[in-house]
């Protein structure tokens, strides 16, 4: 009796459950193939805070990235600067702008700014910038020509396919661990 | 079964559309396989046509980075462990401002940078989810919430009584002084401080050394100075009185590079981690232990070259002479020669433990004196003149506690739970009825907090200030490594701010500076006199501060020693736990997870019974018996366990929690303290009198090694006499030239290899845990272990050789063995697992589709499979949201379906590799340690680049001692797997003298 209910209710809700997993299976894909293999991301730009711009500050201001980006020589993470690092210039330069009022305020009220990861890799990946700044891989061989940019832009794909085309040129390690662990 | 439910097949493809139970039913009814996969693909086609991005991930830098704070490297702090009483230092790793992993401080002089597993799961405790968010006051028969403020408010009007009483667990530095200012400021007397440490091993000893010598100190114990150590009932490697020091020093004073590595023997009637580890083991009857002890002191007195002076000769005698033992022939017998060997070589005879709580404990620690007084120990191995141990607790705390809590009107509950750590005997529910108020001050919620007035959160040791003393001028200095995660206060602040509310203020702002005041006298003894704040900040980093500290022996005086005869017939012993300890790390998943070292049983308690016991009950293992003393009846399912007397019935202490405050220990194991006994005043956990009765049901204990036995294969484990290893000694192995087809290797510039000493592990599973926190194991809960599902990359193998009356026992950690011709990789369909050029069988992640063929070929079972994505917030069945934030953040989490294992914490080959190269330089032999490594207590296992010639590994891989795993015999000619692991294990030694032992 039981096995005939469960067999008719499996048909009528057969459609039903079709549309459902239809409609749900590009999120679940999207989940579990997390799509790095097959789109590449280049040319990712996302919505920032403020419109920061690296054209301004790097080349027009020629500050170093490294200024900002401190986190480069000595961390795996380049980090983006903390907003004591803006305000140690801001306090007195731009000060009427918009963007310069808001970060102001932000600081004053000591709350910290929610950026956008550009550069994201996965997070089976693990990466570190003191390493490759250690090999002279200037900023720009993966990150593009910042100094050129407005608000950043992914400009390398960042998969697999392109991080292991460089180490090979470069007789860097390929091997698994090197970047899976 | 409950997670099919919540992991079923619905629910993950559908992620989004979280299914109420019935339509998973019906997706699981009504979709056939082809369905599926139609419906599937065209999801798929949609998937992909559409561009789509993961999820955007954010970065939210400081608004004022600190200094000394450089995102994504790691911060030290040394601070001090208040885990147990042995006060040991450790580093807390944090990144960004949180604790990931604890490890033992270098510079902290006893342990050496080794960690106990209770200390290292205490990053668990810190995130607990089920810490008290704020205080609590009791209003009838419910604790409502109420603020900070309020409880001030509340206690000021209460406070203005001179009846105020203390209770806590077992402290060594500066807090009982302060805790006693405070009782003295609000008129109480300051012996109203009342310390309990369930392990009573501190008072006894101590108290002994009061009675023979007028000093209230525990001897160090230095067992370089000893070749014979005689355990007679002790625990020095279980629990004893400083776990991780104990452990180091036995481990050095055990190094067969000495000429004469220390030998053990162990007298005991259960069987605990030291009887496991001696090379001798006589069983004895439960509570005979005091029998035994007289019997060595007369056997002692009796040969001629006994040490003493001839007055301290004089009062041993008037004590033996008042006590005269008879045992059995054959035990005379051994304890004639073992007195024998003692007066010949420098020895030391350490008695007692937590498996001999039993009326006669107290005494014992005193015939213990006069043993190792004529055996010569004191001011050899034994000190109590220098560097000595500062007992943790009073000589009689708790009966001054007993005696005087009826005129109690207030009493504060400091980190102590006695109403589960006190046998139910005791009556402390019944004993503080008429207190007024009771203050429990905890930085978890403890069954104590059921019968107080107020409830009140405190900071977690890794949240607050502190110091410890656990040797007669070596401190540690305790300070917060994170800013506090709920709501909680400093439990000495509090108490000064409410003297401040009842306008009875003492001079100090908070406990930091009444600390700072008191580490100024330190500077007095070291420092120049000037610049205080700069010996401050040094000390801080450093974590430890050293003086010398001395004092004269005293002479010997009278013994006062009272002997109870014990009846025969079975006996129930109920020793804390190795782990969970007496129940303040049950709610610690890494911890009950890790397993019992002997019986490998996970989240149970079980009931032990030596195997011929069991045999003529007629009871097998997961039989459910019930144990009747005088105090009380409990239930526990049957281990039966070799090496056990046949009256010993052993139930672990630490489980059994009842009071519901924590989702880890609902319903999990029973409290034996419900069965235990109190006499003067004193519990008593050992040797009391039991009944048992088959109750005909069964319960399946989650004991996670299935086999027992070594069988006919001598290669696992093996072992040779010191007679042996001393003949070829000189013999350098090849372990590598194993004939074969492969192709050679390819050569990288390090060959990354580990190697055990099997002589050295006692078996504490301190690597376990390391490894699970180091690497984001996660813990799967009881119903997953019983399924032989847990997670453990590094797992502690036990066998049991020889007879079951007297068995060997040999503990083996045995992780991946990252062989060079490894089965696993063969087998792997999708290449994600490699052969690494560093010698690491590299496993990656994003490349497993969970096949399972590598676990299956892998001969060393060290392989582990995602059952289930541990999302960190379940364990079993039960909703658990352990807070991911003491993740690792350099490794990476696995998910469902996903093969992981050891891969040597690449993490920290990695980081070590970088530090080098940016130094310039090649790694350096010792440089990197992997996590397992660094806690191990008893310094077995050593990691190291095998291509170094002159590094402590290769010279460890060519000792005569080293073998393969499942490497056959390479003597004969005989190669067994030929997977040739990078891993290699050093033989166990046998320090016995007589009948050598096979060798493999």
């Amino acid at each position: 009796m039981a096995f005939k209910i469960c067999l008719w209710l499996s048909l009528r809700c057969q459609l039903c459950i079709a549309v459902v997993l239809f409609f749900a299976e590009p999120a679940a894909a999207w989940w579990m193939w997390t799509p790095g293999d097959t789109v590449d991301n280049v040319g990712y730009k996302p919505k920032q805070p403020i419109a920061f711009s690296h054209q301004l500050h790097s080349e027009e201001h020629k500050i170093q990235c490294e200024y900002c980006h401190a986190g480069a020589r000595r961390s795996p993470v380049a980090g983006i600067p903390p907003l004591n690092t803006c305000m140690g210039c801001h306090k007195f330069v731009a000060t009427a702008k918009d963007p310069i009022k808001f970060i102001a305020a932000r600081y004053q009220a000591n709350q910290p700014i929610k950026w956008t990861k550009v550069h994201d890799l996965p997070d089976f990946v693990r990466f570190s910038h003191q390493v490759h700044g250690l090999a002279k891989i200037s900023c720009q061989e993966c990150h593009g020509k910042v100094e050129k940019m407005g608000v950043a832009v992914q400009k390398a794909p960042l998969q697999m396919g392109w991080c292991v085309d460089c180490h090979r040129q470069k007789k860097a390690s390929i091997a698994c661990l090197t970047c899976h662990y | 079964m409950p997670q099919n439910q919540r992991y079923s097949l619905a629910d993950d493809v559908c992620a989004d559309v979280a299914a109420s139970p019935e339509t998973e039913k019906n997706t699981k009814a009504a979709l056939g396989r082809r369905d599926f996969l139609k419906y599937f693909s065209a999801g798929v086609a949609l998937a992909s046509s559409s561009c789509v991005r993961r999820p955007a991930e954010h970065a939210i830098p400081y608004v004022d980075q600190p200094v000394d704070q450089v995102p994504g490297v790691a911060t030290y702090y040394a601070t001090t462990c208040s885990g147990c009483a042995s006060g040991c230092g450790i580093n807390v790793k944090t990144r960004a401002g949180r604790p990931v992993k604890i490890e033992g401080n270098p510079d902290h002089r006893s342990t050496g940078g080794a960690l106990c597993p209770l200390g290292q799961a205490a990053l668990q405790g810190l995130y607990h989810p089920e810490r008290r968010p704020q205080p609590l006051v009791r209003r009838g028969d419910q604790l409502g919430e109420v603020s900070w403020d309020d409880v001030y408010l509340h206690l000021s009007s209460r406070l203005n009584t001179n009846k105020v009483g203390i209770f806590t667990g077992g402290t060594t530095g500066h807090r009982a002084e302060f805790l006693q200012e405070f009782l003295q400021k609000l008129g109480a007397p300051r012996e109203n401080l009342y310390r309990y440490e369930p392990n009573l091993l501190y008072a006894h000893v101590a108290d002994a050394h009061q009675r023979a010598f007028g000093r209230y100190v525990i001897p160090r114990c230095d067992f370089t100075a000893a070749e014979l150590i005689v355990g007679i009932g002790s625990d020095f490697l279980d629990q004893g009185l400083a776990r991780v020091a104990y452990a180091k020093n036995f481990s050095a004073a055990r190094d067969l590079n000495r000429e004469h590595p220390a030998q053990l023997v162990q007298l005991e009637s259960t069987l605990s981690l030291t009887g496991a580890r001696a090379d001798e083991r006589i069983v004895i009857a439960p509570g005979t232990e005091i029998d035994v002890a007289l019997a060595l002191a007369q056997a002692l007195y009796r040969q001629p070259q006994a040490q003493g002076g001839v007055a301290e000769r004089q009062k041993i005698a008037a004590l033996l002479q008042q006590h005269q033992v008879a045992l059995a022939p054959d035990l005379q017998q051994h304890i004639a020669t073992l007195a024998v060997q003692l007066v010949q070589k420098p020895s030391v005879v350490l008695c007692g433990g937590s498996h001999t709580f039993d009326a006669n404990a107290a005494a014992l620690q005193q015939i213990a004196i006069a043993i190792n007084i004529l055996c010569g120990a004191y001011e050899n191995a034994l000190s109590v003149q220098r560097g000595w141990q500062i007992p943790p607790v009073g000589s009689d705390d708790l009966q001054r506690f007993s005696r005087d809590v009826a005129q109690l009107d207030v009493l504060f509950v400091i980190d102590s739970d006695p109403l589960f750590t006190l046998p139910a005997a005791f009556g402390w529910a019944e004993k503080i009825k008429n207190v007024k108020h009771v203050i429990s001050m905890q930085a978890f919620p403890v069954a104590t907090d059921s019968l107080a007035t107020h409830v009140l959160p405190v900071h977690h040791f890794l949240e607050a200030w502190g110091d410890a003393q656990t040797h007669a001028g070596q401190w540690t200095t305790q300070q917060p490594v994170v800013r506090p995660l709920t709501d909680s206060r400093q439990a000495e602040d509090v108490l000064l701010w409410l003297l401040a509310t009842v306008k009875k203020p003492l001079p100090y702002a908070d406990y930091r500076s009444y600390l700072r005041q008191r580490w100024q006298a330190w500077h007095d003894l070291q420092g120049d006199g000037k610049d205080f704040a700069k010996f401050y900040h040094t000390t801080l980093t450093r974590g430890t501060f050293t003086h010398q500290k001395q004092q004269a022996r005293r002479e010997l005086r009278a013994f006062e020693v009272k002997v109870q005869q014990v009846p025969a017939g079975l006996k129930l012993t109920a020793p804390l736990d190795n782990r969970l300890h007496d129940g303040r790390g049950a709610h610690l998943p890494v911890l009950q997870e890790v397993g019992d070292s002997l019986t490998t049983i996970a989240w149970d308690t079980w009931v032990a019974l030596s195997i011929k016991t069991a045999a003529r009950l007629g009871l097998r293992r997961n039989d459910v018996l019930q144990l009747k003393t005088a105090s009380g009846v409990l239930r526990a399912a049957l281990f039966p366990l070799p090496g056990l007397h046949d009256d010993a019935v052993v139930v672990p202490r630490g489980n059994g929690h009842r009071h519901g405050f924590s989702k880890v220990t609902d319903g999990i194991g029973v409290d034996p303290l419900v069965v235990c006994a109190v006499a003067e005043g004193l519990p008593l956990t050992a040797a009391l009198p039991v009944t048992l009765t088959r109750t005909g049901k069964t319960y399946r204990l989650a004991a996670m090694q299935k086999e027992n036995k070594l069988g006919d294969r001598g290669d696992i484990v093996k072992s040779l006499s010191l007679a042996q290893l001393r003949q070829h000694q000189n013999k350098v192995r090849d372990l590598d030239a194993v004939p074969d087809l492969y192709p050679k290797l390819e050569e990288g510039e390090h060959r990354w290899g580990l190697s055990v000493d099997l002589h050295k592990c006692i078996g504490c599973s301190a690597c376990m845990v390391a490894c699970a926190q180091e690497n984001n194991v996660p813990q799967v809960g009881r119903s997953q272990v019983a399924m032989g599902r847990e997670m453990h990359w590094i797992r502690l193998d036990r066998y049991f050789s020889g007879d079951a009356d007297k068995p060997r026992v040999t503990m083996q950690p045995m992780m991946c063995q990252q062989c060079n011709h490894a089965p696993c990789e063969a087998v792997c369909p999708v290449y994600a697992t490699t052969h690494d050029a560093e010698g690491i069988n590299a496993m990656t992640y994003n490349r497993c589709v969970g096949t399972r063929y590598c676990a299956n070929a892998c001969p060393y079972k060290v392989r582990r499979f995602n059952w289930w994505t541990h999302k960190w917030n379940v364990i079993d069945a039960k909703d658990y949201n352990r807070n991911p934030r003491a993740l690792n953040p350099d490794v990476t989490v696995r998910t469902r379906g996903v093969m992981e294992k050891c891969n040597f914490c690449y993490q920290r080959i990695r980081d070590g590799k970088h530090q080098a190269k940016m130094a310039g330089r090649a790694v350096q032999d010792g440089e990197i340690k992997t996590a397992c490594q660094e806690t191990c207590p008893a310094d077995a296992i050593t990691f190291g680049n095998l291509l170094d010639a002159g590094s402590k590994i290769t010279q460890q891989r060519r000792d005569y001692r080293a073998y393969l795993a499942l490497g056959g015999y390479p003597d004969i000619k005989e190669y067994g797997l030929k997977t040739l692991p990078n891993v290699s294990y050093l033989a166990e030694v046998t320090l016995q003298e007589e009948g050598s032992d096979e060798h493999g």
